[in-house]
């Protein structure tokens, strides 16, 4: 049972297909995680379907049917689909992350304190990465002027809004300080959607922001 | 009109033996409902046609994968039609397959007995729809019709964040308790 669930109104942006690549993404992970937030989705996409059947129907060309047919004439059926395997060394990930995932895709140290992979998302997001937490170790303490999108996959994490774990989502409001610090047991790894770049309010942040703002670090 | 069971039906008939027949009538029904559906939200009318019929051409090679315990077959065509939507009309410089929710959401023990979201699932969602009062209802149709985020619509329609929020999660506490009503 998901104990943060994400707000409803995204499942109805995710449902209605309105959301950028970044965030869909975020959002897809959730729902794959957290049986609830799942329901609901499937039952917006109830109101999707009522409202197509609902529709009086458009005119379409006459010859609109007859392309078709020719066109299915030439196409299979597919057989019937599983979801996508497993990616080696990434046994955690649900299966809306795989066809996100490359050979050879690496951890990469950050900061000397956490791991990063950043994912290649179309869209208008600033940065759609996973991060790797080691138990009891955090991020450095930092604020977004955008919005932040995270949904635990792994492990665990705490900070100031509460305790999160596998499959919980939090959207943070811009300006918001946070530190989150990794729960005992297995390395917290979550899914992180940003809009824009993140702001270090630590001791070395000001050193540190001019390379973040230009996607050294 | 096709029932929810004839519509899955026919399905079932491209998925076991590449029902010809079974299409055309799957066609008919939902094609132009499907464009009248995606041109509600601007989308000119030839534009439309095109995601209607790629819609249509997904359902015959997806059938296989249509599971009418989990969907009816309108939901189902509903959640093709917005993946083709964005596609074809938002990610014209790299189209890719958007993956079909009943399968990459396959069914766990904690959704057993959950789905209620066949049969007559349509009625009762078209009683809802019916019921909600008219600015709850225009936040939903234009989330479903225009293919826009709470915040657009917030923003469109010059009220408070919050109070989007607010219709949304009222309408939504309508749609579950209409939903879950027969399921007890």
């Amino acid at each position: 049972m998901s104990r943060h669930p994400a707000p409803e109104e995204l499942l109805l942006d995710y449902a209605a297909g309105a959301l950028s690549d970044g965030r869909a993404l975020a959002l897809a992970l959730h729902v794959a995680l957290a049986p609830a937030s799942r329901q609901t989705v499937d039952q917006l996409n109830a109101v999707g379907g009522a409202l197509i059947e609902g529709e009086p129907e458009a005119l379409l060309d006459d010859a609109a049917l007859e392309r078709a047919l020719a066109r299915v004439g030439k196409v299979m059926v597919e057989p019937r689909a599983v979801p996508a395997a497993r990616h080696p060394g990434f046994d955690w990930a649900p299966p809306p992350l795989v066809p996100h995932l490359r050979p050879g895709m690496g951890w990469r140290r950050i900061l000397g304190q956490f791991d990063e992979i950043r994912l290649d998302v179309p869209g208008d997001a600033y940065r759609v990465s996973l991060l790797r937490l080691e138990p009891g170790h955090g991020l450095p303490e930092h604020k977004h002027p955008g919005y932040e999108y995270t949904v635990c996959l792994q492990g665990g994490y705490t900070d100031a809004t509460g305790n999160y774990g596998v499959g919980d989502f939090a959207v943070g409001p811009g300006g918001e300080r946070h530190e989150p610090i990794a729960d005992p047991g297995e390395p917290c790894i979550s899914l992180i959607v940003v809009e824009k770049p993140i702001v270090l309010t630590g001791p070395w942040g000001r050193w540190l922001n001019p390379l973040v703002s230009r996607g050294i670090i | 009109m096709l029932s929810a069971d004839e519509a899955a039906d026919l399905i079932e008939a491209i998925a076991s033996r590449q029902d010809r027949a079974a299409f055309a009538n799957l066609f008919r029904h939902f094609a132009p409902r499907v464009k009248a559906f995606i041109m509600r939200g601007g989308t000119d009318a030839e534009a439309a046609q095109e995601v209607a019929q790629e819609t249509l051409i997904m359902v015959w090679r997806k059938a296989a994968s249509f599971d009418r315990s989990r969907a009816s077959a309108a939901t189902w065509i509903y959640t093709i039609a917005r993946n083709k939507r964005i596609d074809l009309l938002r990610r014209s410089a790299r189209p890719i397959d958007t993956e079909d929710w009943l399968v990459v959401y396959a069914p766990e023990e904690e959704d057993a007995g959950k789905s209620v979201l066949a049969g007559q699932t349509y009625t009762r969602v078209k009683e809802l729809l019916e019921g909600l009062p008219k600015d709850q209802l225009v936040v939903i149709q234009k989330a479903f019709f225009e293919d826009k985020t709470h915040t657009v619509i917030a923003d469109e329609m010059k009220l408070p964040l919050g109070t989007v929020k607010s219709r949304i999660r009222l309408a939504l506490r309508r749609l579950r308790q209409a939903l879950e009503k027969d399921e007890s």
